[in-house]
């Protein structure tokens, strides 16, 4: 059996990784000790992938809102009954998610892996849909969606989505909406089915206390499916400008939240993404961490709390940086931001709070190693979006002050929109 | 890097006046970490003071007399945290501090920083920022508006509120309706000097128990133990226990509304299981058939078979004998909702309960009990309420005794429980509005 092998020294972990034959790539890390086994087997497609050429046809389409996430839902229904019971009798935790980019099905158990590991790769590769079934998810799917409408973290975030993007899907729910889920039918959850669910755009993750040979070798047993071919799926051209600079929305809420972002219009993708994704976030850090004088200042004025968060979500296909919390006065809050932020664009972060944030960051990395689900959920999204995860550490030994401020001044000098909820 | 699968076991090392000290021998994990728990009884006039505690504690010490210094000597020991807060278990407050940080050998050059991190720790503890024989007045302005603010916010989330207002409403009376950080009006009255106060009453006399867990040598950790015991100790104060039997006359019955979508169903129930009785394992099997998982009869009939929700489930209150059934429904559907949520309740009190779903249920408990022993934190949690409930069962012992609960056990335990009170968060009949300004 071949495979390859990548050694992280300093961490004292190594990633397997295999190419079955069908083009599906599969990796597996060794975690000696640990009791719990989690599989993931996922495919790179999420709510953003709404616009494609139907597998095996000239025939492009646009689906409905939220069919990326119903049709995770429907996999779990097989002909002889639920997968979750399955699982469930096995002692195994079974769930999903549906993000962005990605949908991705998994398990965790600490006994019978073999057993639930089999079954996990014959589900995702059998759909069984039908009318029926189809209609009576539209009612649970329906409460989650109203479950998220009174989520007021949720609103902030996706109003912010809606301000940043004026085409790109990425402002869409990921759940959809109580109307666009209804446009659902069981012959579009195929179209969607069989075009991204093809062993060369899907990936297996396995993390444990298991052998390579024995995991693998369960994979070449397992996959039935023959690849389909390439994925044909469309992007609007996303302008550089703001769709809106802000936007405000009333909830049953004790004080105002806000969440305020920056698009970030270049577009990368592999060890380069996670670079740059690092680079953004030490800059935020540097910014409006908690060691930072601005969250200081802020704090002490009562303008924020410890609620107070900041993120940089980059993509191959979209990116930005976001911040934002509990405020008694968002707008106050927001410009006092924009003003330290300018003076970042134009001066850059200085070398000694680099490094310093760096090695606070390298140690992050190192705890991420102590999880189980963390290890996977990460190899899967780095192999999605190009590269290793067994590559940060490297990433973060390049990674120097001059590059750093050049994504500073590449992504800060954009215009920043701003979302508040208020309360009613 | 880490040892084989084995045992995951916990060591006393000390006890002094009233502190217990804990060695969690588990050497898999890339982290070195310290948690502590002072214990004080949950009371009205107490719980706010204790709950602002850690707050001001972590804005400063002598050593570090600003949030940026202390928080910038944290990123230079490679990001290591130091946090603390407060919670609930039974009728017990519990104020936790908690320090983590890499092991030495993933530092770029075997630095040891367990000395300089548990340092830290004890700066926070036993130096804190004073002036005028209270805390410094502006750190304690500060996070007293936003302890406030807090107490406030816990209308954001609708799942959690729902449960806490129907567990109010049921414990009415009781201490355990108290919320783990008080109420808005008690801690109004609180002074920078009358929280001082409190502070050195929890130093002193609180009970309290520190679990040391990762990879240190033996001389750190006795530095830091004899560290820990020179802080002065005094009276140590008895905890009371949380009574858990209670027989319901009369069903409560709770409507609110608020403007929101979803309409939030919860139902308390009184077990009358004390947490480290013999009983405790098969009501957690109970819970487990009923609502613990996907293979539940809630989320089976609720959620599968009617399309009523996107979840509905039971979460019991181990030290209180507590279970709480909750679901987000539409409002037109609440009726249907619990008559389906009780006719499950009936079925397990029947002995409806087939084969499967009893061994579905244990087969996830053992599961969850192997999981636990992956994560740090969730192994002092463990030790911890074991401790608090003077139980002395360890994670085999415990896996053994749901291993052991027969469907008889099951169906014992469901003649006991009662419904106590129905919470119902209605949705007001205008829907929130949207607009851009």
């Amino acid at each position: 059996m071949n495979y390859n092998t990548q050694f992280y020294e300093k961490v004292g972990e190594t990633l397997y990784e295999y190419r079955h034959e069908s083009g599906l790539k599969v990796f597996f890390v060794k975690k000696a000790g640990y009791n719990k086994k989690t599989a993931m087997f996922g495919t790179n497609y999420g709510s953003i992938d709404n616009v494609f050429k139907v597998q095996g046809s000239d025939r492009e389409i646009e689906v409905p809102d939220g069919i990326a996430h119903f049709l995770e839902h429907k996999l779990f229904e097989q002909k002889d009954g639920n997968m979750l019971d399955k699982f469930s009798r096995l002692g195994a935790s079974p769930n999903a998610f549906t993000s962005f980019t990605q949908t991705v099905y998994y398990f965790s158990c600490t006994d019978l892996f073999e057993d639930n590991f089999r079954m996990l790769l014959d589900y995702v590769q059998n759909p069984w849909l039908t009318d029926e079934n189809v209609e009576k998810e539209k009612g649970i799917i329906g409460q989650e969606i109203r479950m998220y409408e009174d989520n007021a973290e949720w609103r902030v975030f996706f109003n912010l989505l809606e301000c940043l993007y004026v085409k790109h899907p990425a402002k869409l729910e990921i759940a959809g909406s109580i109307e666009s889920i209804s446009k659902i039918t069981k012959e579009l959850l195929y179209d969607c089915y069989h075009t991204f669910y093809t062993p060369s755009n899907m990936i297996v993750v396995v993390v444990g206390d298991l052998e390579p040979e024995g995991v693998f070798s369960i994979v070449d047993d397992m996959i039935k499916f023959k690849d389909r071919g390439k994925v044909e799926k469309r992007y609007p051209d996303e302008p550089e400008e703001l769709n809106s600079e802000y936007r405000e929305q009333k909830l049953s809420v004790s004080m105002p939240l806000f969440y305020m972002g920056i698009k970030d219009n270049k577009r990368v993708s592999g060890a380069e993404l996670l670079k740059r994704r690092i680079a953004l976030s030490i800059a935020l850090n540097d910014t409006m961490g908690r060691s930072s004088t601005l969250y200081n200042r802020l704090y002490e004025e009562g303008l924020i709390n410890d609620s107070f968060r900041f993120e940089a979500s980059l993509d191959q296909a979209f990116g930005f940086v976001a911040w934002g919390g509990q405020s008694v006065d968002p707008k106050k809050t927001a410009e006092i931001i924009s003003g330290v932020l300018k003076e970042l664009a134009e001066k850059g972060i200085d070398e000694k709070s680099f490094t310093r944030i760096k090695k606070s960051y390298q140690g992050m990395y190192i705890r991420s190693f102590n999880s189980v689900d963390t290890i996977a959920r990460e190899v899967m999204d780095t192999c999605f979006n190009g590269t290793s995860y067994f590559d940060v550490g490297k990433i973060y030994e390049e990674l120097d002050v001059s590059y750093t401020n050049n994504v500073i001044r590449e992504v800060f000098n954009n215009k920043a929109a701003l979302s508040v909820i208020n309360p009613l | 890097m880490g040892l084989p699968a084995g045992k995951t076991s916990v060591e006393k090392l000390a006890e002094k006046n009233g502190v217990q000290f804990y060695r969690i021998k588990s050497d898999k994990f890339k982290t070195t970490r310290i948690d502590l728990f002072f214990m004080d009884n949950l009371e009205r006039d107490r719980a706010s003071g204790n709950a602002l505690l850690p707050s001001i504690l972590k804005r400063g010490c002598a050593s570090y007399p600003s949030v940026t210094e202390f928080e910038r000597k944290l990123e230079e020991l490679y990001g290591a945290d130091i946090d603390g807060g407060s919670l609930k278990k039974g009728e017990t407050q519990l104020i936790s501090f908690h320090m983590s940080h890499i092991s030495d050998r993933y530092t770029l050059g075997n630095e040891k920083l367990f000395d300089e991190c548990s340092q830290l720790l004890m700066c926070i503890l036993e130096k804190p920022l004073i002036e005028e024989n209270g805390f410094k007045k502006s750190v304690f302005a500060k996070e007293r508006d936003n302890l406030i603010d807090y107490i406030r916010s816990r209308v954001n989330n609708k799942m959690r509120f729902s449960m806490t207002r129907c567990i109010e409403e049921m414990c009415e009376g009781e201490p355990y309706a108290i919320s783990e950080v008080g109420s808005e009006a008690d801690a109004l009255l609180l002074t920078p000097q009358n929280t001082l106060e409190l502070y050195r009453e929890m130093i002193q006399t609180y009970p309290a128990y520190v679990y040391i867990s990762g990879e240190v040598d033996d001389i750190s950790i006795q530095n830091f133990i004899d560290n820990f015991i020179s802080m002065g100790r005094g009276n140590i104060k008895s905890l009371k226990t949380s009574p858990v039997q209670k027989n319901v006359s009369e069903v409560k019955r709770i409507d609110e509304s608020m403007d929101v979508n979803q309409g939030k169903l919860c139902l308390g129930f009184r077990t009358q299981v004390d947490a480290c009785s013999p009983d405790y394992y098969p009501l957690v099997v109970y819970n487990g058939i009923l609502g613990g998982d996907t293979h539940s009869k809630l989320f089976q009939n609720v959620r599968e078979k009617a399309s009523l929700a996107y979840y509905a489930q039971s979460i019991l209150e181990k030290y209180k004998g507590l279970m709480i059934i909750l679901s987000g429904i539409e409002a037109e559907n609440r009726g249907k909702a619990e008559e389906i949520i009780l006719k499950q309740v009936e079925e397990m009190k029947n002995g409806n309960i087939s084969k499967e779903e009893i061994e579905a249920t244990k087969k996830a408990l053992e599961t969850g009990m192997k999981s636990m022993q992956d994560s740090q934190g969730s192994i002092v949690d463990f030790f911890m309420s074991q401790h608090l409930t003077n139980c002395t069962e360890d994670f085999d012992s415990q896996a053994e005794k749901f291993k052991s609960v027969s469907m008889d056990d099951v169906v014992r335990i469901a003649q006991n429980v009662q419904l106590d009170t129905v919470y119902f968060l209605k949705p007001n009949e205008k829907a929130s509005g949207e607009g851009n300004e």
